[in-house]
């Protein structure tokens, strides 16, 4: 949080303020107050650096005497807003409908009136005086308050687990104060302290129009007020309790900001630096062949998390292999790393990443651009929802390619056309939103073969589909791979999709390549435990149900507390002393002799 | 229990319409059917957290375990203290060995009772959805697609627990999934929906083996199938 220096600024301003309200009066008090008659009205001098008052009174020492009233009202003030603001907010979801619509009317109309004015307005009824003020603050504060727990307390209020209390009988009143409350106590409190500093400003307004702190009390507002009218002859007495204000003022808003910001970051991991690791092997030479040649691809984050080590992949000409793992096993990391798009702060070492034969991490944008098309879950990630589906598809041409804008808008609704998309001049010419999940998912295969893509990386792209959407996406995916002659890699959790889909299945679990096999054996021939633990947890259309279902028992280890063995030799039925402490490299697996060579796996026992 | 002629709209659109399906006691009925079928709503109507017009007969406890166990429970409060919700009229003690026994029926450690949502894997948190929802003895228990956000190695173990319950308590289930082989292995009861109303509904085994509808039979064709052949 005390990052950035307006931050650090924030901090310091409030800190310094909070001082000044314990420390001030007892060490300035005396001086405060002492009436001097023979230096009144004075400029700034070496005894008084901002004057004297009508008094005498030395006006510095007045200005640091007045911080603690000035911000013990201001706190009043926000606390009795807050909490009015949040009664008010929260009564809507608690009250019979029609009591409810009054109250958030109430507050609409409370939202659209002036603060100040309103601030004033209660001030006059409620008499003249700090209290007034204080009172007339609050009532400043409380809408916007409201308003903002209204808002947040209804998104919260949506959610399964407040449904979840309702089905259990927990009656409204307790669902808001054990519900509710505490899940929008955050952004509350964020708000309030920069309100804070609204309140500040206002109470010193409210003082310097004279309806706030009356004397022989005063505030820096009252302050600001005695000093305003020498304003032209001594400007320096009316200085001081401006920048005190502006200083306090400015210290609260930069304060909020910085929680604010601070709350809507993400815990990210320890800034450790990553872990050296292990130098990537000799890259050898480029296989001829090969579309995609990873070798020993590692992806680490800092604080020593390796969620993909030493992935080996090779992918040929027209041919769909499967990536599968379980959430956490690196799969889409590795899709991401192909692709140059792992986030930062993840650093990415391979001893190769070659694109049909060249370093894809050294490859200029634009040919990245049109060899590698990359399909997500969620095709609206891949979509800016603002501009028309044609046009961007046209982007990726006139950018990439050089074309033309008529001839890139031509290609873009031939190729939406040819990912069977009906009426594609039409479907061009809308937006993302106007689109079915599955007609955008064949946009964003469309924009990828807007190019002449040798590579096409596909990260669960059917997983937010219904099924019969799916299998169309599935086919779809299969008819392009053949006829672009382009290599796929399909990375899913669903076992079952690939086995439908793919040519080659590669099983990943805790960031390592398990078991590498043909399709063909993945129901039957699997050899790995993972893989054959996975294959028989999904069940099928002719699963017994008269018998439970095959589990893995215990969870994935954790990035970071992976042993030196077997990653999956804790939860392994049949692991031995060997797996928990030397891991196994991924070997060829014949059961018997001459069976292919496709066949790779990472296990002690099943080599054996 | 039976739900007669459930119909939900909002405004002009009408999510449900019509619907009439009997839920024998301790059976368990699948509800399938793809996105915008209306599956969701239904069951949050049987459950009474949206308006519907028609009538639910025979059933005064419903409990729903939802399909996000990240988003179903209070990331705020402890497991213990989210089971505990359903459970009044229980003393301090009496709540605390309730808890217990519920975290035991899901095959959960009872030392979990004092951690936070945010400690637990997702299977574990949908065994303690569950266990909150037992709590309050229900006689009707929704899911709705509560593996569908869950990892195949844990939906396994989630679809284990639920049958066994079942075969335990006596529970009737209205079971709700997009995945069919998962209906057909949890179900007695399959009952497809689309569009807002029911278009088969049958034994589990002859609406897989014998489909009537074309809807149903397109459904079947498309569920990915390991040992498929290649379409």
């Amino acid at each position: 949080m005390m990052r950035t220096p307006s931050a650090w600024i924030g901090v310091s301003l409030v800190a310094l303020m909070v001082v000044l309200a314990v420390i001030g009066p007892p060490i300035w008090g005396e001086a405060a107050e002492r009436i001097d008659p023979g230096a009144v009205l004075q400029g700034a001098s070496a005894a008084h650096p901002l004057g004297t008052d009508n008094l005498g009174r030395d006006l510095l020492a007045r200005v640091l005497v007045a911080g603690r009233l000035s911000l013990a009202l201001a706190l009043l003030a926000t606390l009795a807003g807050g909490l009015a603001g949040v009664v008010l907010g929260a009564l809507p979801s608690v009250l019979p409908r029609r009591a409810a619509r009054l109250v958030t009317a109430t507050v609409n109309t409370l939202v659209a009136f002036p603060g100040l004015l309103l601030a004033m307005f209660i001030a006059v009824i409620a008499g003249l005086g700090a209290r007034g003020a204080v009172l007339g603050i609050a009532a400043a504060v409380a809408p916007g308050v409201a308003r903002l727990t209204q808002t947040l307390a209804a998104s919260v209020a949506g959610r399964d687990y407040v449904a979840a209390a309702r089905l259990l009988g927990v009656p409204r009143p307790l669902i808001l104060v054990r519900h509710v409350l505490p899940n929008i106590a955050e952004p509350l409190i964020l708000n309030l302290a920069q309100a804070m500093g609204g309140a500040l400003l206002g109470l010193a307004g409210m003082s310097f129009l004279g309806l706030g702190v009356q004397p022989p009390a005063y505030d820096w507002g009252r302050l600001l007020f005695d000093g305003f009218s020498r304003i032209y002859v001594t400007p320096v007495v009316a200085l001081g309790p401006a920048v005190a204000v502006a200083l306090a003022g400015i210290g609260f808003n930069l304060l909020g900001d910085a929680l604010a910001r601070a709350a809507a970051r993400t815990r990210a991991a320890g800034a450790a630096p990553a872990g050296a690791a292990p130098a990537p092997a000799d890259p050898g030479e480029p296989d001829p062949d090969a579309v995609l040649e990873v070798r020993d691809l590692t992806v680490a984050f800092p604080g020593g998390l390796t969620p993909v080590r030493g992935v080996s992949l090779t992918l040929r000409p027209g041919e769909i292999v499967g990536l599968v793992g379980e959430s956490g096993s690196g799969k889409s990391l590795t899709a991401a790393a192909i692709g140059g798009l792992v986030p930062y702060p993840g650093v990415v070492r391979a001893g190769a990443l070659r694109l049909c034969g060249r370093d894809a991490r050294t490859m200029p944008d634009r040919e990245l651009g049109t060899a590698l098309a990359m399909v997500f879950q969620d095709p609206m990630a891949s979509l800016n929802p603002a501009l028309r589906v044609g046009g961007q598809l046209a982007e990726v041409a006139t950018v990439h390619l050089g074309a033309s804008r008529a001839e890139a808008a031509r290609r873009a609704v031939d190729r939406l056309g040819h990912v069977r998309i009906p009426d594609p001049e039409r479907r061009a010419r809308q937006h993302p939103h106007e689109l079915s999940g599955g007609m955008r998912q064949r946009a964003v295969i469309a924009m990828g073969l807007m190019g002449t893509p040798r590579l096409i990386v596909a990260d669960e792209p059917t997983t937010a589909l219904d099924v019969t959407v799916q299998r169309q996406i599935l086919t779809l995916l299969r008819e392009v791979t053949a006829e672009t002659g382009a290599a796929t890699l399909f990375i899913s959790h669903d076992i079952a999709v690939v086995g439908e889909l793919c040519d080659r299945v590669v099983v990943m679990y805790a960031g390592r390549v398990v078991e590498e096999l043909p399709v063909a054996e993945l129901a039957g021939g699997a050899a790995h435990p993972y893989t054959r633990a996975l294959v028989a947890s999904v069940p099928g259309m002719d699963t017994d149900r008269s018998r439970p279902l095959a589990g893995i028992p215990g969870r994935p280890p954790a990035p970071g507390g992976i042993g030196p063995g077997c990653a999956f030799a804790p939860r392994c039925p049949v692991a031995t002393s060997r797996c928990t402490a030397e891991r196994p490299p991924l070997a060829p697996y014949a059961p018997e002799p001459g069976a292919s060579t496709a066949h790779k796996v990472a296990c002690w026992e099943a080599a054996a | 229990m039976i739900i007669e002629d459930l119909s939900v709209r909002f405004g002009a659109f009408t999510a449900v319409d019509g619907v009439t399906l009997p839920i024998p006691p301790g059976s368990a009925v699948g509800l399938v059917g793809e996105s915008g079928s209306g599956k969701s709503t239904l069951a949050r109507a049987v459950a009474g957290l949206v308006p519907y017009t028609g009538r639910i007969e025979g059933a005064r406890r419903v409990q729903m375990v939802f399909q996000d166990p990240y988003a179903s429970l209070d990331p705020r409060m402890t497991v213990g203290a989210s089971i505990g919700e359903g459970l009044r009229g229980l003393g301090r003690d009496a709540r605390r060995r309730e808890v217990a026994r519920l975290l035991d029926l899901v095959a959960l450690p009872a030392d979990l009772a004092g951690r936070y949502p945010r400690e637990l894997s997702g299977g574990q948190r949908q065994r303690v959805a569950i266990a909150r929802a037992l709590g309050a003895r229900p006689e009707l228990l929704i899911a709705d697609e509560i593996t569908s956000a869950l990892d195949v190695s844990v939906q396994g173990a989630v679809l284990n627990l639920v049958r066994t319950l079942r075969a335990e308590l006596g529970l009737s289930m209205l079971f709700i999934s997009h995945n069919l082989a998962v209906v057909r292995y949890v179900c007695d009861v399959i009952a497809v929906m689309r569009e807002g109303r029911l278009v088969e509904t049958g034994p589990a085994e002859e609406v897989v083996a014998e489909p009537r509808h074309d809807y149903t039979r397109a459904l079947l064709a498309a569920v990915p199938r390991l040992t498929g052949e290649r379409g």
